[in-house]
């Protein structure tokens, strides 16, 4: 079956829109050459399939057909000689399609390629205002289905429209030179082929798309009733939910069906219509030979150029969606690369002023929320001085988060300022700022590849930097248990992580770095006993000496820090060490009573 | 041919068993539906017979325009009625492959929701969708369209071979002579084309995945500005995803030009021998003309050859493994018995006790000897200790050997599988809900139940206020269309569902552990204090939930290590160090 285009919400593009067409064609001048060739190719083609009737023709007219005045050596040397010319246009034609083919998938692949690693490229540069906003299912739908899309146009539809117009066009040339009132009639069948295809595909997508959104039903079903399974047999509902699978199977087969009458309505008319142009070429063509105003090899040339006719238009009909959900793809597209980040980066080299980073900060007047109505931070000053560690405690939603998130950047403030060594955080280029934190977050990014690549990252290999640190943290210890060491390939070797290992990965992911400022965000889910032990002593060495950040879930990890910050609803309700806090009557008193209800089970 | 029948382990007559019923039921319909195909063939090539007698009759000069104008009322009247048959035709075959297709598709499912854990856990999920949706759809495909076309491609190549060989059997000789080269050709070609776009498939997927998870890690990958090293990974995938393409394009580039190409050699060898036939006044140039529109209409079918046995060939494989599908029993298999009447509560009974997952060797449950009361028991124990199995066993969703597993003193493999789930409510420890209302949702456990039993479940489960809350109440959808329900949320919803259905053993298998300390322990103090349920089995972490258990079960590496209520366990080194730990932490 064919694919009578992808749409989004049944989104259809605008093919009439010049500006869409521009940029689309920007994109196309890198390859304009091989573009240009195929064009040319096209044209070639064209005339070399349009001439092999032709050549039939002139074969029959003058040398088959009997009543010719040449003698029998005469006529058999001139069939020859068409001969060679037809093999030799059959060769054209051959090599001719295949090199156009090709190179038009290049070029597309080529051109498609290159709007998608653009497209990705930019899609990086956006700030989390902008993926706070976008779900991730839909960008990717751009990166991948909708430049796909796209990429149809190129082949299927620029070759094909190109070749059918251009044929289209040849046919009727060649109809009009040789009996032009013949011609005129065939013209009629023009319109009428063109109303009906457009009309069928009109139809026909739309049936499709019931059809899509019905498959949709059904695989949601499924995949539902597949997860639940336990669930269905324990409470012993399989009935029902055969039943209901069963109305859904019944839905889509009455879709089905829908589709195959219209099309078994509709296929058999362009057939149809064929038929009828031979028919009436027959007659008033021979009505005509009968007046002598055409020649029996013009009629059957005739008769050949009309099968060749109705192809081209019944193709083109179809493009035509194709073309027009290529449109609403790449206006997506577009807008999507028209996008720019709220969050201004600045260039140093640009600027010339270089300002260090080190590990005083200063968190001024901090007013923010993720959305303008409800304040996350209400007022929040802190100053922390170079090498201090600091936790901060609260509950989930208290704040806690986004004060990393703000000095990261991730967002800007929406009043007040944070300061790292009396600097604005907005006066760092982003990669310089960002390359100084190291955090350590909950979500662990890890990718199926060694776990010594899943460290260094992008950063060069330095053996003794690694040692190091994975002495210094007790980590070589974690090293060791996976199968291969550091060798060890995720998703090989070990088919995955638990989550305490993935913290510790991520742990030492960080430490490789060298950040000015460490970040750790504990894990919520509780991680095994072991890794949590490992991960407390290594919070505890990397801490020393470094400017350091906790965002504590369980309370046993951060008794040693210099300093404990409570917050709640946006606000530091108390801070000082420990002892300090547990000494008196303190929110965080009570947080740890609480928390030691929850504990999990110990080894 | 030999390539339909390479895989011999599943023998073909016992495959075929799966869709032959079908044909026989419907054979009415098949036969009438071929019939149509049939006769459009048929007509098909008389047509080309009429346009030679034309062609002749001009060439002879014996034509009138009267004569003519009958020619094409005849021409056209045969294409009218081409355009119904192939209505029929249509209607009738593919209508039938499309029924064939429900008809599988429902079979399936019925089979799998009789399947037990084990297999679910050979065959993933993801499987199971890809069979349902692609070896379906190939299977419709070869009876569908690949039938027809076989049929159409044999009648008019046999017909229109009869017709050529009847003008010029030496002619016809020449025409076929290109024409098994290309059905060579499209057969190799096709089955290469079909590997290399598999492939690159593949890659789409492997781009699709690369974009999704970089972009879900997206604050990650900024915090540690790996934008450059993101990229660069983005552009290899991208750069081998069109190398890919190409691989295809170029497959695809001789293949249709090469249909062309062959048909057109065909076309070359006829006009010159048939040229010099109709010189030496052997055939007429009518014939001549007629016989060239038969060669036409013979490429179509012999590029079809190779279309067809690629699609027969890939439903074959469809239907094989739908039938391994098919013929997959599940190993749990419950006996005939039932129990009496007015029972209503269950008593089960552990002797030494062992299990291992199927197709595994680490035993999970050794030699557990274990006497479950009504009453109010809890389990503990480290990850990976046995406790989530031995639940599941209790609700037989796995095997377990004669004689040492009995409920009321009956041997559960005696029993029907249903009968003892029906009287347990679960509630595991990922929850699963559907994406209905939430009503629904809450009704599954006793479909029919009225409002009033909904709403008191819910109030039991401590989620009645908060869905009160909701845009819709009651009537809210959840899941992917509807509302996000917190994980808390989504567990108190699924023991509702449990409570509704009043069974009177209620499985919590670690599964409120997203909701909070307090209004866990008010929920389980209400079951308790309610005496709705002759017996509650808990299985948890939390110290405060385990203290209300009458009992409490410690399993350490399959084994239970201790046994006793809060009090008695207090001596326990487990139970101790757990306690201790509060205190040290403190």
């Amino acid at each position: 079956m064919r694919n009578y285009g992808y749409s989004e919400e049944g989104h259809q593009g605008n093919i009439k829109d010049v500006h869409l067409w521009r940029r689309i064609l920007t994109y196309c001048r890198q390859h304009a050459k091989a573009l240009w060739s195929a064009i040319a190719l096209s044209l070639l083609i064209t005339v070399a399939s349009l001439m092999l009737p032709k050549l039939m023709q002139v074969a029959i007219d003058n040398f088959i057909a009997p009543q010719t005045s040449l003698d029998l050596s005469q006529r058999l040397e001139g069939l020859r000689n068409i001969i060679i010319g037809y093999g030799i246009l059959v060769g054209i034609v051959f090599c001719g399609g295949f090199t156009q083919v090709v190179l038009l998938e290049w070029a597309g692949q080529s051109i498609m390629d290159h709007v998608r690693q653009k497209l990705f490229a930019h899609i990086l540069t956006l700030d989390m205002y902008f993926f706070h906003e976008q779900r991730v299912g839909q960008l990717v739908t751009r990166l991948t289905n909708d430049v796909q899309n796209m990429h149809e146009m190129f082949t299927s539809v620029m070759v094909t429209l190109f070749n059918d117009v251009l044929k289209l066009f040849g046919i009727f040339c060649l109809l009009y030179y040789m009996n032009g009132r013949l011609a005129l009639l065939m013209t009629v069948f023009i319109p009428l082929a063109f109303w009906l295809t457009f009309y069928f595909s009109r139809i026909a997508r739309e049936k499709f798309r019931k059809i899509r959104t019905q498959v949709a039903v059904l695989n949601g079903f499924l995949a539902e009733s597949l997860t639940a399974i336990n669930i269905i047999q324990v409470f012993n509902r399989q009935q029902t939910s055969r039943q209901k699978y069963f109305e859904h199977t019944s839905e889509y087969l009455k879709k089905n069906i829908e589709q195959v009458r219209l099309f078994a309505k509709f296929m058999p008319l362009t057939d149809f219509m064929n038929s009828t142009a031979v028919a009436l070429i027959l007659w008033y063509g021979g009505g005509e030979i009968i007046r002598s105003q055409l020649s029996l090899g013009e009629l059957v040339a005739f008769l050949s150029y009309m099968r060749l006719f109705f192809q081209p238009l019944r193709e083109l009909s179809q493009k035509y969606s194709i073309v027009q959900s290529a449109m609403a793809s790449a206006e997506r597209i577009f807008q999507l690369l028209d996008t720019s980040p709220r969050l201004k980066d600045i260039d140093w080299s640009a600027q010339g002023a270089q300002h260090p980073i080190d590990g005083d900060i200063q968190f001024d007047g901090i007013w923010f929320g993720y959305n303008q109505e409800v304040p996350v931070l209400k007022g929040i000053d802190l100053n922390i001085k170079s090498g201090e560690s600091v936790a901060l405690v609260g509950a989930t939603g208290s704040g806690k988060s986004t004060m990393i998130h703000l000095l990261a950047r991730f967002y800007d403030p929406d009043q007040g300022t944070i300061r790292i060594q009396e600097t604005d955080v907005r006066d760092f280029p982003l990669k310089e700022l960002r390359n100084h934190i190291g955090i350590i977050m909950q979500d662990i990014f890890i990718f199926p590849d060694t776990v010594l690549a899943n460290i260094i990252l992008d950063q060069p290999l330095d053996q003794d930097k690694l040692r190091a640190i994975l002495n210094q943290t007790g980590l070589q210890s974690f090293i060791d248990k996976l199968p291969k060491g550091l060798e060890t390939v995720i998703g090989e070797d070990v088919k995955d992580l638990s989550v305490g290992e993935k913290q510790l990965l991520s742990f030492v992911r960080a430490l490789y770095r060298d950040p000015t400022i460490l970040v750790l965000d504990e894990a919520t889910s509780s991680i095994d006993v072991e890794s949590e032990k490992m991960l407390e002593h290594a919070v505890a060495a990397s801490f020393r000496g470094r400017t350091s950040f906790i965002i504590a879930h369980r309370l046993s990890t951060i008794r040693k820090v210099d300093r404990i910050i409570v917050i709640d609803n946006g606000i530091i309700v108390e801070q000082g060490t420990h002892d300090q806090l547990m000494a008196s009557d303190s929110v965080y008193r009570k947080f740890v009573n609480f928390d030691l209800q929850k504990q999990p089970f110990p080894s | 041919m030999s390539l339909f029948f390479s895989n011999k382990n599943t023998d073909l007559q016992s495959v075929l068993h799966i869709i032959f019923p079908l044909f026989q039921k419907y054979k009415i319909r098949l036969f009438t539906g071929f019939f149509a195909l049939v006769c459009v063939d048929l007509i098909q090539l008389v047509i080309p017979k009429f346009i030679k007698h034309g062609v002749d009759s001009l060439a002879q000069k014996s034509a009138t325009s009267t004569s003519l104008l009958w020619l094409g009322i005849i021409i056209i009247s045969a294409a009218a009625c081409v355009v119904l048959l192939r209505f029929w035709w249509r209607l009738l075959i593919i209508g039938f492959s499309r029924i064939l297709e429900k008809d599988i598709r429902d079979r399936l499912f019925s089979h799998i929701v009789k399947m037990d854990q084990p297999f679910f856990e050979r065959w993933k999920t993801g499987d199971l969708m890809a069979h349902a949706s692609n070896d379906l759809n190939a299977i419709q495909m070869a009876c569908g369209m690949g039938l027809v076309a076989a049929v159409d491609a044999l009648v008019l190549t046999s017909v229109g071979i009869g017709f050529m060989v009847s003008i010029s059997p030496r002619l016809t000789l020449f025409a076929l002579m290109p024409m098994p080269l290309l059905a060579i050709c499209t057969r190799i070609l096709s089955a290469r084309l079909h590997t290399r776009f598999n492939l690159v498939q593949e890659q789409f997927a492997l781009i699709t995945e690369f974009a999704r998870t970089t972009l879900s890690s997206i604050q990650l990958i900024q915090a540690y500005t790996l934008e450059k090293m993101q990229k660069q990974g983005f552009a290899r995938l991208g750069k081998k995803y069109v190398k890919s393409n190409l691989n295809v394009a170029v497959i695809q580039g001789a293949l249709f030009p090469a249909s062309t190409l062959i048909g057109n050699i065909g076309m070359l060898l006829v006009l010159y021998n048939g040229g010099i036939l109709v010189m030496t006044e052997v055939i007429t140039i009518g014939e001549f003309v007629a016989f060239i529109t038969y060669m036409y209409m013979l490429i179509w079918p012999m590029m079809a050859v190779g279309w067809v046995a690629n699609i027969i060939q890939r439903g074959m494989t469809s239907l094989r493994r739908i039938y391994r599908l098919l013929n997959e029993q599940p190993i749990v298999i419950g006996g005939t018995g039932t129990f009496p009447a007015n029972q209503i509560s269950l008593h089960f009974s552990c002797r030494h006790l062992s299990f291992c997952y199927p197709e595994t060797q680490r035993k999970i449950l050794t030699d557990i000897s274990l006497e479950i009361e009504p009453g109010h028991l809890a389990i503990t124990g480290r990850t990976g200790s046995g406790k989530s199995t031995l639940c599941k066993l209790l609700l037989r969703m796995y095997p377990v050997e004669r004689g040492c597993l009995l409920c009321n003193q009956i041997d559960v493999n005696d029993l029907a599988v249903n009968e003892i789930r029906k009287y347990i409510a679960y509630l595991p420890q990922e929850t699963t809900l559907f994406s209905e209302t939430i009503a629904h949702n809450i009704a599954f456990g006793k479909p029919g139940a009225s409002r009033l039993e909904i709403e008191e479940a819910a109030r039991a489960a401590a989620i009645h206020e908060e869905i009160l809350q909701l845009p819709e109440g009651y009537a809210t959808l959840i899941g992917e269309r509807g509302v996000r329900l917190s994980g808390g949320q989504r567990q108190r919803l699924a023991l509702a569902r449990a409570l509704v259905c009043k069974r009177s053993l209620l499985i919590i298998d670690d599964g409120l552990n997203a909701i909070d300390v307090e209004t866990e322990q008010q929920v389980l103090q209400n079951l308790v204090s309610s005496k709705n349920y002759q017996s509650i089995i808990i299985v948890s972490h939390r110290i405060n939930v385990l203290q209300l258990a009458d009992n409490i079960i410690i399993l350490d590496q399959g084994e239970v290590a201790a046994q006793g209520n809060h009090s008695q366990l207090q001596e326990h080194p487990f139970y101790r160090a757990m306690v201790e730990k509060q205190q040290t932490d403190a």
